[in-house]
């Protein structure tokens, strides 16, 4: 939450911030990259900021926690110390303890968790796809369809990963039909990827337009300014002279 | 210029395209009408189908870069859980997602959020929660020992609404405000999974539009029962609460200027696959 005081500095930043990163698009230059690696030193500091405290409060300062005598929650804190190891040639093996522990757990946690979600229930649902039945091919399109539709992806697609014959004759058709149900897949996928980077664009657009602070300053009064920067910047790359291969 | 050196435009006049015609509508709304989809209806009839009293979980687990989608979802459904009475227990196992939630509960419960009175009683944020999976599985299995106190350092037993939060068996509704992981089916493999399925804590979802196309097939098999998919999943949420509760839209524009960026788009695909062709038949090589 930032405070009412800092609404103006934070609008002027972002309005900066938003041109110098988007003039990428016309051609990577010195401010597009001061903006972008301040974004990743922001991001990499408030996660490092934020993790620290949580852990203090989660396994040190919290209810029932090491501060109130609970010695259990010490052997996490020295199994997550022993990461430092990392930096000694010496003691470099013990860094592999917490690294091991963490692969194991989350070996554990995952092998159970995934067979059930992604994988039984998964081939359970697709077991019990209706084709018979009340009401299975009523309406448009009828849910019948759809199963038919889902069967025949999954056969087909599936087939084509399937290597121990060649793909000819039967399983060749089946193959050819399963690449058009993964592109079909690839495309649905592309449409929400450019559906999401609209909408953040759109996000940075409302920001420039709506954005204002006490009815005398709108953000989209600094944007002739900050595409100023970013030509006189061009023009003074251009002036210099170009290194020599 | 003709079809077949289309594809040799520099790409920058396309941006500029995309940006004056993004722009338009943000500053001129066309007011097209929003068609309500399957998925949002049913994050909506879900929701709806809660009694007062019920407990939820709301869960801001992602980051700034997506907040012009996962935002507006947060707030309709908090928005909506209040409207019900429902018991709001909300959380972040994303690190960026602590402040981000904090803000928007203010939004929603007022800017005196957590000084209000229902705090405690009807709704509680506990913050961030570290550990990611290892984090979301504790919170399921044993709600106090994940978090021992709330986001303002409040202990668990000191909060009324979180004596009646022991683990996910006290929930009615798990909705996962996503980006990534930890997401929707780290919450279907280690809190719904072991914890009754989806019958017992029904799970609905608002995500960015990326992930979307990948959490079909958990929605065709129950383990999602309903979708907001992204900017315009919010808007046709938004409808429906506004429509319900007259709930403020904000969305109209965006999703008129999202509208128009997509037939851009599409245009752009058809004009380069038309010059495609044409090289093609013509005996030319393509670039």
């Amino acid at each position: 939450m930032i405070p009412p005081e800092l609404d103006l500095f934070a609008a002027i930043f972002g309005v900066f911030a938003t041109i110098f990163i988007y003039s990428f698009l016309w051609k990577e230059n010195p401010l597009s990259r001061a903006v972008e690696h301040l974004f990743i030193g922001l991001a990499a500091v408030f996660t490092l900021a934020f993790m620290y405290d949580a852990a203090l409060t989660q396994g040190v300062w919290g209810t029932a926690r090491l501060y109130e005598g609970n010695l259990i929650w010490a052997i996490p804190i020295l199994i997550s110390l022993m990461y430092f190891f990392f930096f000694s040639k010496k003691y470099f093996y013990l860094y592999r303890y917490p690294v091991s522990i963490v692969a194991g757990i989350m070996a554990g946690m995952m092998i159970t968790g995934m067979i059930q979600s992604n994988f039984l229930v998964q081939i359970q649902s697709t077991a019990q796809l209706p084709l018979v039945g009340a009401g299975v091919w009523e309406g448009w399109p009828p849910p019948g369809l759809d199963s038919i539709i889902i069967i025949i992806g999954i056969i087909t697609a599936l087939s084509f990963f399937f290597f121990t014959w060649e793909h000819t004759g039967i399983l060749g058709v089946s193959t050819k039909i399963g690449r058009y149900f993964l592109m079909a897949t690839f495309g649905a996928a592309y449409g929400g990827t450019v559906m999401a980077r609209m909408s953040l664009f759109i996000g940075r657009l409302r920001f420039l337009y709506e954005t204002s602070y006490s009815d005398w300053f709108w953000a989209w009064y600094l944007v002739p300014i900050a595409v100023l920067c970013v030509v006189g910047v061009a023009l003074w790359q251009r002036s210099k002279p170009q290194a020599e291969d | 210029m003709d079809w077949k050196t289309i594809t040799q435009i520099d790409r920058r006049y396309l941006y500029i395209i995309l940006f004056i015609f993004v722009s338009i509508p943000l500053l001129s709304p066309l007011n097209l009408p929003i068609l309500v989809g399957e998925h949002a209806q049913a994050m909506y009839d879900t929701t709806e189908t809660l009694s007062a009293g019920d407990i939820v979980v709301c869960s801001f687990d992602f980051g700034p870069a997506t907040i012009p989608e996962n935002r507006p979802q947060a707030k309709g459904f908090l928005f909506q859980a209040r409207e019900l009475g429902l018991r709001v227990v909300a959380t972040a196992f994303w690190a960026s997602g602590g402040p981000l939630g904090e803000d928007i509960l203010r939004d929603v419960y007022g800017s005196d959020f957590p000084a209000i009175p229902e705090y405690g009683t009807d709704v509680v944020y506990l913050g961030y929660i570290p550990g990611n999976e290892v984090g979301m599985q504790t919170f399921g299995d044993d709600t106090w020992t994940a978090k021992g106190t709330d986001h303002y350092g409040t202990p668990m037993a000191d909060i009324p609404l979180m004596q009646d939060t022991r683990a996910a068996e006290d929930l009615s509704l798990w909705c996962e405000i996503t980006s990534g992981t930890p997401g929707e089916q780290q919450v279907i493999q280690f809190v719904q999974g072991r914890h009754g399925g989806p019958a017992a804590l029904p799970l609905v979802v608002g995500s960015t539009a990326v992930s979307v196309p990948g959490m079909m097939p958990f929605y065709a098999a129950g383990q999602i029962v309903g979708i907001l998919n992204g900017l315009s999943g919010a808007g046709e949420y938004e409808s429906l609460l506004a429509g319900a509760y007259g709930y403020p839209t904000e969305l109209l524009a965006p999703l008129d200027a999202q509208s128009v960026a997509h037939v851009i788009v599409i245009l752009f695909i058809i004009a380069g696959n038309i010059s495609y062709v044409l090289t093609r038949s013509s005996g030319g090589k393509e670039k």
